[in-house]
């Protein structure tokens, strides 16, 4: 939010290394590379001590943690609007 | 060497912050840090077993109590105290050292406490102590703040020693021991004293001044606040009520609505204040679940947790330090700047996540394999599912938002010599216990015999992990994130701050309507009254007048004739 006030400031700023489109996209290819692979890493072992028939079907804990996540993160929005107040609030 | 055994571990703290004032302010953090070392020592070499048993008022007391679970309690907050005092070295405020110290050494006494009564007294220390920490910010916003977690801490303190009487009365012990009978309900007295460790441990709807508190310390202070309390909330219900089922469904509400709330908040010291809330839910549920396995993975997250979240804590405290807030809206691309802040709370977040290789991955697995091997289906889904959120608020919001995100065009410097020192003795804890497990796994309550690296949990967890990670990455390029944005969230605190006084003002108009509706009807009601009464009973009224001889005489016979009558029907 302060961006403009500092704006020349970053025109003399290169971007990082992190902040370049290219190494961006670089690492966002690496992530769905790994997530794939781990998916694939299921086929290749057995869970010698399985709980539960969940734990053991195919992918379970991959598609699990990304449904988790979204869910979380719409409760998140739909909290916002339940509870969320003007910052000064309390101070009026 | 039997003298320093007798005498409570920590008290050398708490001494030795009598003397700090007298010392030369620029020497007081050495001092504070000095302090720590020598307590630890000494804590080292004091054998194990119970020691200073003193009787008051004809009630034992056991002063200390050093047991394998007090043992380790111990080596985490003494070893808390001093990287939060390394990264306080830069303070020169006596009010902080002091307050500091004795929190410390209060919290290693409460830990080492064996009965109830000498528990209550550091237990109120540690309660009296920690307020300065966050009064030190010396602003209107932090004093209230205090001033409400020094009410609801003072309240905690009150039902502990309710309790503790209670207990005292029906079983002639003051003796902490377990209250969880088997088949049996809790009495009074276990009561009182679970909804006093409640409130410290932030149990759900008691939780609310931990989020309040916590971000309006100093940068420094909300270190030490984020390693004592609630970890000797933690400490205590093991010791009293490992087992209580109750506990199990209590500890999974608490992983999970911190981290919606975390999702939304602006403040990334409240953020984590949440998300340490969520953390005692996992606690808190291995207490429940109480089997050896449970416990031990209950003791061993506390002792990671107390160290990622001070390094989380150290990290925000370095950008406050630098930047001024911690507001996620006000930063970003901090990293070019910290470079080496961005390195260890990246650490941190990685280890609250429980990546392998680092603590968190150590320990809170053991406490969902607990619920897993007793079967409880929904327990362990529920605990999954908080991973994945703590994966959210801690592993990728704190860091993100913090450090890239958008360049806010903040230029700092980098944080001083002793926090990044700090810093990188907590990051080297959180890889070193990630990695040399067995160090921790020996020092826990009961033998260990867990093996968190096999194949299917590496896997397991790295898919939780990377696929939380991956819906991260398409909810923001979809723009489907939340944005981060500037708001006050209301949380249970707005009952006390907002409905009850809203509704004593409330009862205070409708007094004020009756009182000035009905006030003047009733006063001339009143001396209606009074009048009657003044002229009945005066010289002259009916009922004070003097009556003749031969009236009084009539009456005494017409009396003594009903009676006469009455005695023959």
């Amino acid at each position: 939010m302060n961006a403009s006030k500092h704006k020349s400031k970053r025109v003399t700023d290169p971007p990082s290394w992190f902040e370049q489109p290219r190494n961006i996209n670089a690492m966002i290819a690496g992530l769905v590379i790994v997530c794939g692979l781990l998916v694939v890493a299921d086929l290749f072992y057995t869970n010698p001590h399985p709980h539960f028939d969940l734990e053991t079907s195919f992918g379970f804990q991959a598609w699990f943690g990304f449904v988790s996540f979204v869910v979380i993160v719409f409760l998140g929005r739909i909290l916002r609007m339940i509870v969320g107040r003007k910052e000064d609030y309390y101070d009026r | 060497m039997i003298m320093i055994a007798n005498l409570p571990p920590g008290l050398v703290m708490i001494l030795g912050a009598l003397v700090l004032p007298f010392v030369a302010r620029r020497l007081q953090a050495y001092g504070v840090l000095a302090l720590s070392v020598i307590s630890l020592a000494l804590f080292l070499i004091t054998p194990a077993g119970e020691h200073g048993n003193i009787t008051l008022f004809g009630m034992t007391l056991n002063m200390v109590r050093i047991d394998s679970l007090s043992r380790i309690f111990g080596i985490v907050f003494h070893i808390a105290a001093i990287v939060s005092s390394i990264y306080a070295l830069h303070v020169r405020d006596p009010r902080q050292h002091i307050a500091a110290l004795v929190y410390a050494g209060g919290a290693i006494g409460a830990c080492c406490a064996g009965d109830l009564i000498t528990l209550f007294v550091f237990w109120e220390l540690t309660a009296l102590s920690s307020v300065f920490l966050i009064w030190a910010s010396d602003s209107e916003r932090s004093y209230r703040s205090g001033m409400r977690y020094l009410i609801i801490q003072v309240a905690s303190g009150v039902l502990l020693l309710s309790g503790a009487i209670i207990h005292y009365v029906q079983s002639g012990s003051l003796t902490f021991a377990s209250f969880v009978v088997e088949g049996e309900p809790l009495g009074l007295a276990a009561t009182l004293i679970l909804l006093a460790l409640g409130i410290k441990c932030a149990f759900p709807l008691l939780h609310n001044w931990l989020q309040d508190s916590y971000p309006e310390a100093t940068a420094t202070g909300t270190v030490f606040l984020s390693a004592f309390t609630t970890k000797l909330a933690v400490y205590s219900l093991i010791r009293g009520f490992a087992g209580l089922d109750l506990l199990i469904p209590i500890g999974c509400a608490m992983t999970l609505f911190p981290i919606v709330f975390a999702v939304i908040e602006n403040d990334l010291r409240r953020v984590l204040a949440y998300s340490l809330n969520n953390q005692l839910g996992f606690m808190v549920v291995g207490v429940g679940i109480g089997t050896e396995l449970a416990i031990n993975g209950t003791v061993a997250h506390a002792f990671c947790h107390i160290i990622y979240k001070s390094l989380l804590f150290m990290s925000m405290g370095a950008v406050l330090y630098r930047v001024g807030t911690t507001k996620a809206t006000e930063l970003g691309g901090l990293h070019k700047s910290m470079p080496w802040t961005t390195l260890f709370c990246i650490i941190g977040a990685g280890a609250i996540s429980g990546f392998p290789l680092l603590s968190g991955f150590i320990s809170k697995s053991m406490i969902i394999s607990a619920a897993a091997e007793q079967h409880q289906f929904w327990v362990w889904i529920v605990l999954l599912i908080a991973s994945a959120g703590v994966m959210e608020h801690s592993g990728i919001k704190i860091p993100f938002f913090a450090f890239f995100a958008h360049d806010s065009g903040k230029r700092v410097e980098e944080a001083p010599w002793n926090m990044l020192t700090a810093m990188a003795i907590a990051a080297f804890f959180c890889v070193g216990l990630g990695i040399a497990y067995p160090l921790l796994y020996r020092m826990l309550p009961y033998a260990v015999d867990y093996h968190p690296y096999t194949v299917t949990h590496v896997v397991t967890q790295m898919q939780l992990l990377l696929f939380a990670l991956l819906a991260f990455v398409v909810l923001m390029k979809s723009g489907l994130y939340p944005a981060e944005q500037r708001s006050t969230n209301l949380d249970t605190d707005w009952i006390y701050r907002r409905l009850l006084p809203a509704c004593i003002r409330g009862l205070r108009t409708v007094y004020d309507v009756v009182n000035d509706a009905f006030r003047s009807d009733m006063v001339v009601i009143v001396h209606g009254i009074m009048d009657f009464t003044r002229a009945t009973f005066n010289e002259n009224g009916i009922l004070g007048r003097t009556w003749s001889s031969s009236t009084m005489t009539l009456w005494a016979t017409l009396l003594l004739a009903v009676c006469l009558l009455l005695y023959y029907l």
